[in-house]
């Protein structure tokens, strides 16, 4: 079944430019140069029920823009939204107890009273039963080890605790959509490996659909089969993370370690494009096919050579290579 | 009948969430009072020193004159509200957003958090109010006409939606300028104004009490303190319950207007 479902989406911004300087501010009191920034620019993809998505892309690419249409704070300009039938932007009660959307830099948590607070809020207001209010709490609560935190005021709370907090009052409601808005912003390592392994397992056991935009990309690589690059607010790439190591970066590195005292550039050279060479430790560039010929062919030659590793190259460096030919 | 249980249901737990943050803040809320009880004591002061041994201004004596900024104040106390700059708050930091997505309408729930959050305030000031007031027992007029005393409680009631109402107005004009706090003030000086908070209205032309009779705010303060003095008869206060029942439908329609027009150009702040 098909949850989300987006076609030729487009949304525009307008703003304006202030000149520099006081000046400037009282020319704009009169007169201001209105600009349109194209945010989102005819996106279409389609989601299926149960899946968890990463959504990447650097700041500004349109992901967050993308999120507030699909959960109905923002008209598109143009194109169509549809998630588990509804349209969004029609803020359809229905709909709207059927998704959550967490914002790692927006909360909805009352700040200046404990998370079970709003937890009770939120009950009341997404009409959840008392009963599966209790059970849903009580699991929540559990999986995120937070019982000894619930009645302090959020404000005093650590970033990584009211980041949990937050998702908990997302989820309360049962979403079958869940939109996550770089949820790991900010936390340290532990943090972020605790909200990472939460999503995981909720995905999981629950069956939800997840949309997550991250900059780090180990949570993507942690957590997503499938990802959607978008940049400048266009997709410019859709389809398996593994896939997208195959198709933007065709060669391996092949990573050889040297005993004794080394080798020279000129020795090494015939084997294959050097990426970074020290006479200890040299790597190799090589098609994928070739990986292993390469290989092959160094250790039956006379170098010293001590080890050989074939290793992917990064999904850190795919992405950066993407976002830098695009822009 | 259910809905309505429900509706009344969602409403308290908010307003019971928000009277525990103001809860929270006591320290604030108290320290409020002072500055409150210092204002209504400096305007008796000022108004005695202006009666000097006059017997009479503007048709009224000095114990009509301290009784009516005691009542008026204590009117005052119950009606005011602080919504505008919240609203505009979650407007420019786009917190909005989060309220966007909930099946409960923002202007239900902002109402509810806004109720919640001034009714300890507000009871502490009426507290205050009272407070004053029993410290001038033997100056404060003491009148129990309840037919009058049943006009006035509709007059603060309707006169606490309409202004409830402005606010949420004003709020939304953060919609297109971002902040509010210069409109704010502008309207709450205009409205103390024209309310008789600084002075009794009829001691100006009397065109201007005409023009104050037609806008909504003399009815927070001038009007029902003139009632309780029964300086004006029950018909003006039966008009003029009118006449705010018109405000707050004028006011709702208009909210209704702005607030679709600025949620087409609310942006949820930054892409």
């Amino acid at each position: 079944m098909t949850d989300i479902e987006v076609k030729n989406l487009s949304r525009t911004y307008e703003y304006y430019r202030k000149q520099q300087g006081l000046l400037g501010s009282f020319k704009s009191l009169f007169h201001r140069e209105k600009l349109y920034a194209e945010a989102v620019k005819n996106i279409s993809f389609s989601i299926e029920s149960g899946e968890l998505i990463g959504f990447l892309g650097p700041n500004g690419a349109g992901k967050t823009t993308t999120l507030k249409m699909l959960s109905g704070i923002l008209h598109p300009t143009n194109g169509e939204v549809k998630v588990l039938g509804h349209i969004p932007s029609q803020r359809e009660k229905i709909y709207q107890k059927q998704f959550a959307l967490v914002m790692g830099q927006k909360n909805q948590l009352i700040q200046d009273l404990p998370a079970i607070e709003t937890f009770v809020v939120n009950k009341e207001i997404y009409e959840i039963p008392d009963k599966e209010f209790q059970e849903n709490l009580e699991e929540l609560v559990n999986l995120f080890d937070i019982k000894n935190i619930l009645d302090i005021q959020v404000r005093k709370l650590s970033l990584g605790q009211r980041m949990k907090c937050e998702l908990v009052a997302a989820l309360l409601h049962k979403p079958k959509v869940l939109f996550l808005d770089e949820p790991t912003i900010g936390l340290d390592v532990v943090a972020q490996k605790n909200i990472r392994d939460f999503i995981k397992k909720y995905n999981r056991e629950k069956k939800t659909t997840i949309i997550l935009t991250s900059h780090y990309m180990e949570d993507i690589k942690e957590l997503c089969q499938r990802v959607i690059i978008i940049n400048l607010g266009k997709i410019i790439y859709d389809g398996k993370l593994d896939d997208l190591i195959k198709k933007y970066a065709p060669h391996k590195l092949l990573k050889v370690v040297f005993n004794g005292n080394g080798v020279r550039r000129e020795e090494v050279e015939k084997f294959g494009e050097i990426d970074e060479f020290n006479p200890y430790v040299c790597t190799f560039k090589t098609n994928r096919s070739e990986a292993k010929n390469t290989a092959v062919a160094l250790l039956s030659s006379n170098l010293p050579v001590d080890d050989i590793i074939i290793d992917e190259v990064d999904i850190d460096d795919v992405v950066r290579k993407i976002f830098t030919s695009q822009s | 009948m259910i809905y309505l249980i429900h509706r009344m249901k969602k409403f308290l737990t908010i307003v019971k969430a928000f009277w525990q943050r103001a809860l929270t803040y006591r320290f604030t809320v108290l320290v409020y009072r002072i500055g409150e009880i210092g204002e209504t004591l400096v305007l008796i002061l000022m108004w005695s020193a202006i009666y000097g041994g006059q017997k009479n201004i503007g048709g009224l004596t000095l114990q009509e004159m301290i009784t009516y900024i005691l009542i008026g104040n204590f009117f005052n106390a119950i009606i005011r509200n602080f919504l505008s700059s919240v609203i505009a708050r979650d407007i420019k930091d786009g917190r909005l957003s989060m309220f966007l997505i909930k099946p409960m309408g923002y202007f239900s729930y902002i109402l509810s958090q806004e109720i919640g959050r001034i009714s300890l305030a507000t009871m502490m000031s009426v507290l205050s109010s009272t407070l004053v007031i029993i410290f001038f027992i033997n100056t404060f007029i003491w009148d129990f006409d309840v037919t009058y005393l049943l006009v006035i409680l509709a007059m603060v009631i309707l006169a606490f939606i309409a202004e409830l109402l402005l606010s949420y107005l004003i709020g939304l004009i953060a919609f297109w300028t971002d902040e509010v706090d210069g409109l704010y003030a502008t309207i709450d000086r205009i409205k103390k104004f024209f309310s008789g908070g600084y002075f009794p209205l009829n001691l100006l032309p009397i065109a201007f009490v005409q023009v104050s009779f037609a806008l909504p705010f003399a009815y927070s303060f001038f009007v029902p303190a003139q009632l309780y003095l029964k300086k004006v008869d029950l018909s003006t206060g039966l008009k003029g319950l009118l006449i705010q029942i018109i405000w707050i439908l004028v006011l709702y329609g208009i909210i209704k207007i702005v607030w679709n027009r600025g949620l087409k150009r609310y942006e949820g702040v930054g892409i």
